[in-house]
């Protein structure tokens, strides 16, 4: 009986998944404007500043990330500018970020990610990295930003956090970051938040302080609007490089081509006359040539198709398995 | 589509469908990979060259050369050719599908006749009963309102070879005993040669493409053995195929009710014609048409025999 399909089995389906790092590198010159502030796009709300890598207005624009400037409701006065604005940001990423007390209140960000005491961090600069850059999550230990910080510059990293991360926040998996890869206890100045995409950088001590003349990141709070802290942000923003996470679930199906299959074709060219093309006699062996495989439902309809680079020759003398990935 | 790099290791492009996308996307557990074929699209065996002065293994040099192209997502376009498998390894001749215009008085439409029409180089299907007894003198129309009269489609199978006598039996293993109709949903169905029972369609993909599986003994009206009408001797009239012969295919083309009552898919997919109409006096007169070519795809099942049948679907203005 001739036939043009061939049933797979269980065993001829295998199912893995594969771990893919990007580099990604996000320089200082787009961050801090390129294309003058065309790249930077603010809100009339006023509540965070988005950077694209190319003027925001072409389609060619790709988001990449927004920066936000909050703090805790114990910080805030209503003397400052946007005060509740600023309360309402560092709110609602401490509900999604650290989450809540048993008592149901919002729990801040703590240095040390113990929330059993310690440093909080109640001033934050928020740095939300667009799934375009982070895909499933930033790799662990890969993390690092450098500012400039007055005459010298400061690297922040999460140092070890490949070996050392917390896992109690709502939103994943993250690691401290610190400004020396000593990552001594108690010095962390800020966090990161892996599969969130989220670095949050405290602008009360160490990296920011005294930064540039022109500002103070103590003023943040009282006398600069949210999209003025970011903007001093990109301007001291020097380098910052990360390896993104993307996890690829594949189907693997091996197409097993015994010596007796598929052996002939229904391709025009190979008869003329009713006669196969590639025998003079009916003892020359049959000769086939494969460029395609595609894979059918039990129902003969084409669900995926898989092109060889080349043709491969196919007669009774040899036998092949085709391993055909599908990534999802 | 791109040439994949052939420059150093063989590699494997894979990509889901359209279809196949669509049916991970329903998420009701029809996207299920059960079962594999081999194709051999870009293949021109006319390339295989037996009389390579180096040998043997030289013959099929030209076609290892093919540069091959990405892996289409349009599953209509995809796998055209595939490879069949056969236990033996010794035949010779493989069986062809051929259209079959000579079967049951030619081209006249009164006598029901299997032949296109000879200036369309395709069947014309009238949508509509004005159509269709505007065109009544015309040879190679087929009632597209509701299949009664006019011409259809026969499709015959075997080996088409002087080379071995038609009174020979085709085995077993090489006759096509289940086929697959392809036809533009939007546009048509497969109708039975009387006109009276519509095949079920099998399903409809995403772009519009109907497929209807029709097999030898269960649509009896669609599919048979030649051996029935297959006169024996050499030349016998009404036959295509020269050698052994194996099953037959026969259909009309019953318009969609689109077709039938508007114009919108001829302005979307077509075009307009003026056709010189035969009168009952032997004059002609221009007629204008609206019209839109396609095709019916038929493929044996298991042998994949392919043809593709082309279609005029036409309208008066």
């Amino acid at each position: 009986m001739a036939t043009v399909f061939k049933n797979l089995l269980s065993s001829d389906i295998a199912t893995t998944r594969t771990l893919l790092n990007e580099a990604i590198p996000i320089t200082g010159t787009i961050i801090s404007g390129t294309y003058g502030v065309q790249n930077i796009k603010n809100y009339a709300h006023g509540m965070f500043e988005s950077v694209y890598d190319y003027p925001y207005l072409s389609s060619s624009a790709n988001h990449i990330i927004d920066l936000t400037y909050g703090y805790a409701p114990e910080v805030s006065s209503s003397a400052y500018v946007q005060n509740d604005k600023k309360v309402n940001i560092y709110n609602q990423m401490s509900q999604v970020l650290v989450g809540y007390s048993p008592a149901g209140q919002i729990r801040q960000f703590d240095q040390d990610g113990s929330f059993t005491g310690g440093t909080k961090h109640k001033e934050c600069v928020f740095v939300n990295y667009a799934r375009l850059l982070t895909k499933d999550e930033i790799k662990k230990g890969s993390y690092s930003l450098v500012v400039n910080s007055g005459s010298s510059q400061v690297t922040v990293s999460d140092y070890g956090a490949q070996n050392e991360y917390r896992v109690n926040s709502p939103s994943g998996e993250y690691g401290i970051l610190y400004t020396s890869s000593l990552a001594a206890a108690g010095t962390g100045v800020g966090l990161l938040y892996y599969q969130a995409g989220i670095a949050v950088l405290t602008s009360s001590v160490g990296i920011f302080s005294g930064s540039s003349p022109a500002w103070d990141p103590s003023e943040w709070k009282s006398t600069y609007q949210i999209s003025g802290a970011a903007d001093c942000v990109r301007q001291v923003w020097e380098n910052n490089n990360f390896n993104n996470t993307t996890e690829l679930n594949s189907t693997i199906y091996f197409c097993r081509v015994n010596n007796n299959e598929f052996n002939y074709s229904s391709n025009p060219t190979y008869l003329s006359g009713s006669k196969i093309a590639t025998k003079n006699v009916s003892s020359d062996p049959s000769v086939s040539y494969i460029t395609t495989v595609g894979l059918y439902s039990a129902d003969n309809e084409l669900l995926a198709v898989a092109k060889l680079s080349e043709p491969l020759r196919k007669d009774q003398t040899n036998e092949l398995t085709l391993r055909v990935r599908l990534d999802y | 589509m791109a040439f994949l790099d052939n420059s150093g290791d063989i590699i494997l492009d894979a990509v889901l469908t359209d279809t196949g996308r669509a049916r991970l996307a329903k998420g009701d557990g029809t996207f299920r990979i059960a079962k594999f074929a081999l194709g051999d699209d870009e293949i021109n065996y006319e390339n295989y060259n037996k009389n390579n002065p180096s040998g043997s293994a030289y013959y099929g040099l030209e076609i290892l050369q093919t540069p091959i192209l990405e892996a289409f997502t349009n599953n209509y376009a995809s796998m055209n050719s595939k490879l069949v498998s056969i236990p033996r390894t010794n035949l010779l001749y493989l069986p062809e599908v051929i259209l079959n215009e000579v079967y049951g008085g030619g081209g006249d439409k009164a006598s029901s006749g299997t032949a296109m029409n000879a200036d369309a180089n395709a069947f014309y299907v009238a949508v509509d009963d004005t159509t269709n007894t505007t065109m009544a003198l015309m040879s190679g129309i087929i009632n597209g309102t509701d299949g009664s009269g006019g011409s259809y489609v026969r499709a015959d199978q075997g080996l088409d070879t002087d080379e071995i006598s038609p009174k020979r039996e085709l085995e077993s293993d090489l006759v096509e005993t289940q086929y697959m109709f392809e036809i533009d949903s939007r546009l048509g169905e497969i109708i039975s040669t009387d006109g009276n029972t519509l095949a079920t369609i099998s399903f409809i993909d995403d772009d519009s493409i109907a497929s209807y599986y029709l097999s030898l003994g269960t649509d009896l009206k669609f599919v048979g053995e030649i051996t029935a009408d297959k006169p024996i001797s050499d030349g016998a009239p009404g036959q295509v195929i020269r050698g052994p012969r194996g099953t037959k295919v026969q259909f009309k083309v019953q318009a969609s009710l689109d077709l039938n009552t508007s114009t919108y898919l001829f302005t979307q997919l077509g075009s307009t014609i003026t056709i010189d109409v035969p009168l009952p006096d032997s004059s002609t007169t221009a007629t204008s048409f609206y019209y839109i070519d396609s095709n019916v795809r038929l493929t044996g099942v298991t042998t994949g025999n392919r043809l593709d049948i082309p279609l005029r679907f036409i309208k008066q203005i």
